[in-house]
């Protein structure tokens, strides 16, 4: 090999720390720029408050035509400030179920797509720093999305019945489910060249792994229904149930909603084992450790795909 | 002189198609490299490999003494690549475009601002700073793109076909603002099927077809060495007899060969294309000797040796 011009060596790297590096990340600060300049984010926020509005409207009609608030007693109307906070809640999982998914399905197929891949790629852009801008810019506009129905939430505390818990375990929750369904568009939109094929891959997979969940409970069921000791079925049939709640974001939300009125706890229930009088796990802890786990390994397997190089 | 990018026994197979077959090159600092061959001759493989963008099954690369595949960052972070074809970011304007390469290549916000103003200027666009990318013509986001590879000085250009697709006066202009860049001291391999631009351009050039070296040198190496003779254009007033001035053209010292040229006839005079074979001195004998033979000259010209007629001689006109 001939001599090395000393010019062409290059200069050591810096080392901000974590926080900095965030900040800083160009794909971050492009992306989000990009997306507030355009009318799709608009629309889209503008959509989503709508749809929680009008639920709210509706809910607030159904009760003031039945029962008149003013003679409502605040037994109630506590009742009514639950119902409508968890209602918008469940709302907020539907929409974010679907839309976190469609705001990085196309996130790296879309730069293959535009050609401008290549350009990213040989930069001093590492495949990592492209996959949390990306990611993180998702999860920025979720976040947003999510602030914007605080004023509808709010009033349930004007009617009562929501306490500190269920606002932060709901906000868990949500952050949760907006990671794992944006880390999966992410997964898919490294792992495939096209964004129809990611979007695709992105949604059939949510969609097989709710059925796979029932098809999995119902088997549960046909097995506890062979067993021939009456406590092995119960035991298999409550697991089996225990598992398809803790990996549902709407039915985590709502079973963990109902031991905290019935079961006055945040952590677990033994009410709901039966006869077999199992402590289990309020659903939103497993939920949270389980989704939080799934969405780390999708981005890990995010940045492994998008740092190998190309095929052709 | 200082090898850059050194190249030794490349290849690259996709599937049971060799796409790079055991290239070996070497470009010196400051040259400006052309490669050049038909589509699928492994042009712009070579150059993906060596950018970093794909892994050679086998052989070696270095830029700037760091291997490619061993140290990808640091030849990164020396090397500007242009692909032939490129998306733009169309939500911004061509300024925040720049600085997000910039900051993509880390350099500092401070530095950065000044940076854009200079290569805008290089490139002549500060009059559309502020203006949205996707509102530039093809050319001018050609432009962009060259600026865009020289924001973060990296001392090698890698550019395939950079003036693909551009109307004359835009490939003028971007040729133009290849020579500029060469001044400032890069080392520029680019790949065009232009052969003109090519030739204008570059030091050395380098042949590829069907995956192979088929020729490497500069232009008056490879002349010398797939095109043996001189080519003379000789004009000579209509007042002779055709068929007689070419079998008295054929007797002349040094002249291998001569033949009638159609395109260069008029109403005046008849055009002849002559083998030769002889130097500068050898040139002035036979331009005596037609004078002394009474021939009536009008016109004797060399016809400097085309990089086309130079490909044509060194590849077989396989494609891949």
């Amino acid at each position: 090999m001939s001599e090395t011009t000393a010019f062409l060596t290059p200069k050591p790297e810096p080392t901000p720390n974590l926080l900095a590096r965030l900040a800083n990340n160009p794909v971050l600060r492009k992306e989000l720029r990009g997306i507030m300049r355009g009318q799709r984010s608009f629309w889209l926020l503008t959509g989503y408050v709508t749809v929680l509005s009008a639920f709210i409207f509706l809910l607030y009609i159904t009760f003031s035509v039945e029962t008149g608030f003013a003679q409502a007693d605040p037994q109630f109307r506590q009742t009514v400030g639950k119902s409508v906070f968890g209602g918008v809640v469940l709302i907020e999982l539907i929409l974010i179920s679907f839309i976190a998914p469609a705001l990085t399905a196309g996130a790296i197929t879309s730069e293959r797509e535009h050609q401008t891949f290549d350009l990213l790629r040989t930069t001093l852009l590492s495949a990592r720093a492209l996959v949390f801008g990306k990611l993180t810019t998702a999860l920025t506009y979720l976040l947003l999305l999510m602030l914007s129905a605080l004023p509808i939430q709010s009033l349930a505390f004007l009617l009562g019945g929501v306490g500190m818990a269920e606002l932060l375990i709901s906000g868990l929750l949500l952050f949760v489910t907006a990671l794992f369904f944006a880390a999966l568009g992410l997964f898919f939109s490294s792992l495939l060249r096209r964004t129809l094929a990611s979007t695709v891959s992105t949604y059939a997979a949510i969609v097989i792994s709710y059925i796979a969940l029932g098809f999995a409970l119902f088997v549960a069921i046909s097995v506890s229904g062979i067993a021939t000791n009456d406590q092995v079925a119960e035991l298999i049939m409550t697991v089996s149930l225990w598992v398809m709640i803790c990996t549902n974001p709407l039915l985590a939300a709502i079973v963990s909603e109902v031991i905290l009125i019935e079961d006055q706890s945040l952590w677990y229930t033994t009410s709901m084992s039966g006869a077999l009088n199992l402590p289990l796990p309020s659903p939103w802890i497993p939920f949270t450790l389980l989704y939080f786990a799934a969405a780390i390994v999708l981005i890990l397997l995010s940045i492994h795909f998008v740092r190998r190089p190309s095929r052709i | 002189m200082t090898t850059v990018v050194e190249i030794q026994n490349l290849s690259k197979r996709f599937g049971r198609r060799a796409a790079v077959d055991n290239i070996s090159l070497s470009i010196e600092q400051g040259e400006i490299f052309g490669l050049v061959g038909p589509n699928g001759a492994g042009k712009t493989t070579t150059m993906r490999m060596l950018v970093t963008l794909l892994q050679p099954d086998k052989g070696e690369i270095h830029v700037g003494g760091h291997s490619v595949q061993k140290n990808p960052r640091a030849v990164r972070r020396i090397i500007g690549y242009m692909p032939d074809s490129f998306g733009v970011y169309g939500d911004m304007t061509t300024q925040e475009y720049l600085d997000f390469f910039g900051a993509c290549y880390q350099i500092e916000p401070a530095k950065r601002a000044a940076l854009i103003d200079d290569l805008l200027e290089l490139v002549e666009l500060s009059h559309r700073r502020n203006d949205m990318v996707d509102t530039l013509s093809t050319g001018l986001k050609q432009r962009l793109g060259l600026a865009r590879v020289l924001i973060h000085d990296p001392e090698v250009l890698v550019l395939d076909e950079p003036a693909s697709g551009l109307d004359p006066r835009a490939r003028v202009e971007i040729r133009e603002l290849l020579r500029e860049i060469a001044r400032l001291g890069k080392t520029i391999l680019f790949s065009s099927h232009i052969l003109a631009d090519v030739a204008q351009l570059c030091t050395r050039v380098a042949i590829l077809e069907n995956g192979q070296l088929a020729a490497v040198g500069s232009l008056e190496q490879l002349n010398a060495s797939l095109i043996p003779h001189r080519t003379l254009q000789i004009g000579l007033l209509k007042t002779i007899d055709p068929q007689q001035a070419r079998l008295t053209l054929a007797t002349l010292p040094g002249i291998v060969d001569a033949r009638p040229l159609e395109g260069l006839q008029d109403s005046t005079r008849i055009a002849f294309e002559a083998d030769f074979d002889g130097d500068d001195l050898a040139l002035h004998a036979l331009l005596q000797e037609m004078l002394a033979r009474g021939l009536p000259l009008v016109q004797l010209s060399e016809d400097t040796q085309t990089l086309e007629e130079v490909f044509l001689r060194a590849t077989k006109g396989i494609v891949s």
